[in-house]
C-alpha cells in the first residue's frame, strides 16, 4: 500500500478510497437505531394491549398498522393523502420561489433589506398557524387557505437563509475573483450564488417540517379532505388506532422528505459535508 | 532593459495609521523580486496596491507604462490562502481568471492543462479542492494566476501556511517553474532565506512608518539547488538582511505582546 500511494502521497485520506470501507459497516452503523425502534414499538405494543389495555387511550401499534391497512383498503387513505400533498406541494413550491427571491433582493439592496427586515423577522417569529381560521373565513374551505398557511410558514426561513447565506459569502473569495477583473456580476453568480445554494437548501430543509404541520393544523381548523381531516374525524369518533394512522403517514412523510433532501444536498453541495 | 513595473512616490494612510510613505522604485522586465520586512511594515499592502485592490493615498504605479487603478488581467495573484472554489474542480478553479476575461475555448483550455501539468497536477484536474493538500491546493492557486498569462506575478506569502519540508519543496518547484517563462513576480515573504535563495533583487522594507529600507542585489547563479542555503555566501546575505530588519523585529514583537 506505502509504495502504491507514493504517486499520490499529497492526497488527503478519507476521499474517494476510504468509501469502499465504510460501506460494508453500514449495517453495523444501523443496527443501534433499528433495535431501537423494534423495541420501543414493541413495549408500546405490551403497554397499550396488558398496562393500559383500553384502545381508546392509547393505540396498539398492531392496531394502528391494521387502521392503516384498512384505510388504504377503502381509498380513504388516498383521497386524504393526495389532498394533504397537494396542499403542502403548492404551499411550499411558491413560498420556496418566493423566498429565494426576496432574499436575493434584501442581499443585493440596502434599502429593501432595511424596509422588509421587520416584516420578515416578525412573521417568523409570529405562530401564523393561528391565523388560519382567518385564512378560511377569505378563501373558504378549500385548498387555496391551506396553501396560504403552508407559504406563510416555509417564507421567511428560506428568505431569512437565502439572504444570510448571500451576505456571508467569503470575502476572501471574493476579492480573489475581483484580483481577476471581475464585474459584479460575475461575483455574484461565479462566488455568492454558489456558496450560497447550502443555506437556501438548509432553509428549505427547515421549510419541510413547518410547511407539514401547518397543513394538518389548517386542516383540523376547518377543510373537506386532508389527513388533518382524517386526525379530527377520528378523534371526534374516538377511533384512536385511525388518528394515530394520520399521524403515522404524516410523520413518514416528513421523514422521507427531509431524507430526500439530505440525498439532494449531498449531491448539490458535496463540499459542505466534510 | 525594458521597465516593466515603475512606483513612485508612493504613500498610503490607513486613517492615522501611515502604513507606506514615499516608495520608489523600479523593477526590470523578467526579475524575481522579493519583499521582505517585519510584520506591519506594509508590504503585503504595497502588493495589494500594485494588484489593483487597494487604491494608494498618494504617489503612483505604473505597469508597462501604463497607470494602475484597478485589478487587471495583466496581474496575476497568488493568495496567502489558497481561495479555490470548494464547488469547482481543479481545472474549473485554474481556469477562472479566463472565464472572467470572457473567452474559454480550447487553445484557453490547453493553455490551463498545460500548467497544471507544470505545476505537477496532472492527474488530479478533476479532484476537487478538499480531497488535496495544502501544497497542492498551493499548485492550484499558483496555476490559476499564471492561466490569465498576466505580464507580473505578485504572490502573497504563498508558502506561510506550508510546513517547513512542504516550503521547500515549493520554493524549488516555484524556480523550476519561473525559469521556463521567466515572469516578472513581486514575491512577498517574512523568511528571509526564501527570499534570498528565490530573488534577483531584495526589497527590505521598515516600519513605522512603512518605507523602502534597501535594495539587496542577490548574485547567485542560477538555477540554484537547496543545497545553495548551506553555503556561506548565501548566509552571508541573510545575516545582512537580518541585521537590516533585527530591531524592526524586536520592536514588533513586543508591540504584538502588549
Amino acid at each position: 500500500m506505502s509504495q502504491l500511494s507514493d504517486g499520490q502521497a499529497e492526497v488527503v485520506q478519507g476521499g474517494v478510497q476510504s468509501r469502499p470501507a465504510s460501506g460494508m459497516r453500514l449495517p453495523r452503523l444501523y443496527l443501534a437505531g433499528v433495535v431501537s425502534v423494534l423495541g420501543g414499538l414493541l413495549l408500546w405494543e405490551v403497554v397499550s394491549r396488558f398496562l393500559v389495555a383500553n384502545a381508546l387511550f392509547l393505540a396498539a401499534p398492531s392496531q394502528i398498522f391494521s387502521a392503516i391497512l384498512a384505510l388504504a383498503k377503502s381509498g380513504e387513505l388516498w383521497r386524504h393523502m393526495s389532498i394533504s400533498a397537494i396542499e403542502f406541494a403548492l404551499g411550499y413550491a411558491i413560498a420556496s420561489v418566493l423566498g429565494v427571491m426576496i432574499g436575493f433582493a434584501m442581499a443585493e439592496s440596502a434599502t429593501m433589506k432595511r424596509a422588509l427586515q421587520p416584516w420578515v423577522s416578525g412573521l417568523y417569529a409570529t405562530p401564523t398557524i393561528a391565523l388560519a381560521p382567518l385564512f378560511i373565513l377569505w378563501l373558504g374551505i378549500g385548498i387555496w387557505s391551506k396553501v396560504l398557511v403552508v407559504i406563510f410558514l416555509v417564507l421567511f426561513p428560506v428568505t431569512i437563509n437565502t439572504e444570510a447565506g448571500l451576505r456571508t459569502t467569503s470575502e476572501r473569495l471574493i476579492e480573489m475573483l475581483r484580483s481577476f477583473g471581475a464585474s459584479p456580476r460575475q461575483i455574484f453568480f461565479k462566488v455568492s450564488l454558489p456558496s450560497a445554494v447550502p443555506f437556501i437548501l438548509a432553509g428549505l430543509k427547515l421549510g419541510i417540517g413547518r410547511g407539514l404541520i401547518g397543513v394538518v393544523v389548517a386542516e383540523l381548523f376547518g377543510s373537506r379532505a386532508g389527513l388533518g381531516r382524517l386526525i379530527a374525524q377520528s378523534a371526534d369518533a374516538f377511533n384512536m388506532p385511525e388518528l394515530f394512522a394520520g399521524v403515522i403517514v404524516l410523520a413518514v412523510a416528513g421523514i422521507m422528505l427531509t431524507a430526500g433532501f439530505g440525498w439532494l444536498e449531498n449531491r448539490l453541495v458535496p463540499w459542505t459535508k466534510d | 532593459m525594458a521597465r516593466k513595473l515603475q512606483v513612485s512616490h508612493l504613500g498610503k494612510t490607513f486613517g492615522e495609521l501611515r502604513a507606506l510613505q514615499d516608495i520608489n522604485l523600479a523593477v526590470e522586465r523578467g526579475e524575481f523580486i522579493a519583499l521582505v520586512g517585519p510584520s506591519g511594515c506594509g508590504k503585503t499592502t504595497f502588493l495589494r496596491i500594485v494588484a489593483g485592490l487597494e487604491p494608494a493615498s498618494s504617489g503612483e504605479v505604473t505597469l508597462d507604462g501604463r497607470a494602475v487603478r484597478s485589478p487587471g488581467a495583466d496581474r496575476g495573484f497568488v493568495f496567502q490562502s489558497d481561495n479555490l472554489l470548494p464547488w469547482r474542480t481543479v481545472f474549473a478553479n485554474a481556469i477562472i481568471g479566463r472565464e472572467v476575461a470572457g473567452h474559454v475555448g480550447p487553445a484557453e483550455r490547453q493553455r490551463t492543462m498545460e500548467l497544471l501539468k507544470l505545476v505537477g497536477l496532472e492527474g488530479f484536474e478533476h479532484y476537487h479542492p478538499r480531497q488535496l493538500s495544502g501544497g497542492m491546493r498551493q499548485r492550484v492557486n499558483l496555476a490559476r494566476a499564471l492561466a490569465i498569462d498576466p505580464q507580473i506575478l505578485l504572490m502573497d506569502e504563498p508558502f506561510s501556511s506550508l510546513d517547513a519540508q512542504t516550503r521547500e519543496i515549493m520554493q524549488t518547484e516555484l524556480m523550476r517553474i519561473w525559469e521556463t517563462g521567466r515572469k516578472t513576480v513581486l514575491f512577498v515573504t517574512h523568511q528571509i532565506d526564501e527570499a534570498v535563495f528565490l530573488a534577483d533583487r531584495v526589497f527590505v522594507f521598515a516600519r513605522r512608518p512603512g518605507r523602502l529600507r534597501e535594495n539587496v542585489a542577490i548574485e547567485l547563479p542560477r538555477p540554484r539547488a537547496l543545497a545553495i542555503k548551506r553555503t556561506a555566501e548565501f548566509v552571508r546575505y541573510v545575516d545582512h538582511i537580518w541585521r537590516l530588519i533585527e530591531d524592526d523585529v524586536r520592536a514588533s514583537v513586543i508591540e504584538e505582546k502588549v
